[in-house]
């Protein structure tokens, strides 16, 4: 058996793609060969995986969801599939970043063990070489840094306000000049990237993606910065949902507060 | 065939005999041919592959006489051609709606991640760092990633696809059984 010629046909009949003479073949082997059968479980678990990380092709998708989603069963193995995702991005690759001062550089905790080819020695010491050598050329720069070009570092104007999903503070109108910058508090930080939606008395006024999930001291916050120009007196909510790999949204939580005066 | 013909234990012996003389093989073998046809099934865009299956399986045992007599090819393949019919009159039939996609309820959702946390932590750790190892890479990474990962472990790719997807499929066996425990 012609293993990846297999794997592809396999591919094509489960998205319905796959017509003719090879179709009876194929089904044909899933029933009396048994590599043919085990085949298909086997890919029938890497085209649910290729949905969730959004490793197909517009087709490829359309068929997915629309032949190979048929099955109250297969709804509930793409169900899996997502959570699992959901698991290992935030077990693998946490990103969890220390909380930082303003205008000192980001620092991301690293672990060896998060490399994919962590335990082959060669490789590991060859990296861990390369983020020395980074670390002292990124330590040589900044003794070199004019004390012209700290200077002209500026603190930026806005006022932090941290958000918990119960909670509806009230929030002064920012001065002149300066932005809100909301943290909103997670309990649970599982996706890496996020979207927001800000309502001014139940009506749309903005929405934001891109966001990143940060840590503060035990608590992960997903900071969202509104124009202080934005912000009138009146009640405000934010929608936040997280963004799976595959770009489909899950709302997370609802937050509240109230700008006055 | 009658469509009050019922499956008897007499008549599922004689299928099992006619499958195998050995009782054991038999029934491995019926349970492959049932698990096949349901996939088989479901490639043909069935929304109940289950009850084609069966239906397949039954008309094949209710003429068990006849095909004994007439029939001397292979006995598994005797079954697609009978699949292939039933199939032929289901489409002829009005089709059954496909099953709406679970809703996304949040409470849900989080009650079925936590399952999977609870099994992931009961797995061995070789399993869990393995899980882990092995969807950790994605895109143009993943192929080389994972042959890197079978070579490390002295065993060839497809072996260590085989390894994982039982890894997973005890994963979701115990997560289900998780959900059903925590809806009482």
């Amino acid at each position: 058996m012609n293993l990846t010629a297999d794997k592809q046909e396999i591919k094509s009949y489960l998205l319905g793609i796959l017509d003719g003479d090879r179709k009876t073949q194929l089904e044909e082997r899933i029933l009396s060969a048994p590599e043919t059968y085990e085949e298909l479980l086997l890919v029938e678990e890497e085209l649910i995986d290729s949905y969730v990380a959004g490793g197909l092709s517009t087709l490829e998708r359309q068929q997915f969801e629309t032949h190979f989603l048929i099955t109250a069963e297969r709804q509930k193995n793409l169900r899996f599939g997502q959570l699992l995702k959901r698991y290992v991005n935030s077990h693998l690759f946490p990103v969890a970043v220390p909380h930082v001062e303003k205008g000192a550089p980001a620092k991301k905790s690293f672990n060896l063990s998060m490399l994919p080819d962590a335990g082959r020695p060669v490789m590991v010491f060859g990296i861990a070489g390369v983020v020395l050598l980074g670390v002292a050329l990124l330590c040589w720069l900044g003794y070199r840094r004019p004390p012209s070009r700290l200077a002209q570092q500026r603190v930026e104007p806005v006022v932090v306000v941290t958000l918990a999903p119960a909670a509806a503070p009230r929030v002064n109108v920012p001065p002149k000049g300066y932005d809100l910058k909301l943290e909103l508090e997670l309990a649970n930080p599982n996706f890496r990237n996020y979207k927001s939606e800000l309502f001014r008395e139940n009506k749309s006024v903005q929405t934001r993606g891109e966001l990143r999930l940060e840590s503060k001291g035990e608590q992960y916050v997903v900071p969202l910065t509104i124009t202080g120009e934005m912000l009138s007196p009146g009640d405000y909510e934010v929608k936040l949902c997280g963004v799976s790999e595959s770009g489909a949204n899950e709302f997370i939580e609802k937050y509240s507060f109230r700008v006055i005066e | 065939m009658n469509k009050d013909w019922e499956l008897s234990q007499e008549a599922f012996d004689a299928l099992l005999d006619w499958l195998d003389s050995d009782r054991e093989q038999a029934a491995l073998k019926y349970e492959k041919i049932r698990r096949s046809l349901i996939k088989i099934f479901t490639g043909r865009g069935c929304v109940e592959p289950e009850d084609l299956a069966d239906e397949t399986i039954n008309r094949v045992t209710s003429k068990l006489k006849e095909i004994e007599k007439e029939f001397s090819g292979d006995r598994i393949r005797y079954f697609f051609g009978v699949a292939n019919k039933v199939h032929l009159e289901h489409l002829r039939r009005k089709l059954p709606q496909p099953t709406p996609p679970p809703t996304n309820d949040p409470d849900r959702i989080e009650l079925e991640f936590n399952c999977l946390e609870r099994c992931i932590e009961r797995l061995s750790k070789e399993h869990r760092d393995l899980l882990l190892r092995y969807h950790g890479a994605e895109g143009p990474a993943e192929t080389e990633h994972r042959r890197a990962l079978a070579e490390e472990l002295g065993i060839a790719p497809n072996a260590l696809r085989i390894r994982v997807y039982r890894i997973r499929m005890g994963l979701k066996e115990c997560v289900e059984k998780c959900i059903e425990r925590s809806h009482g």
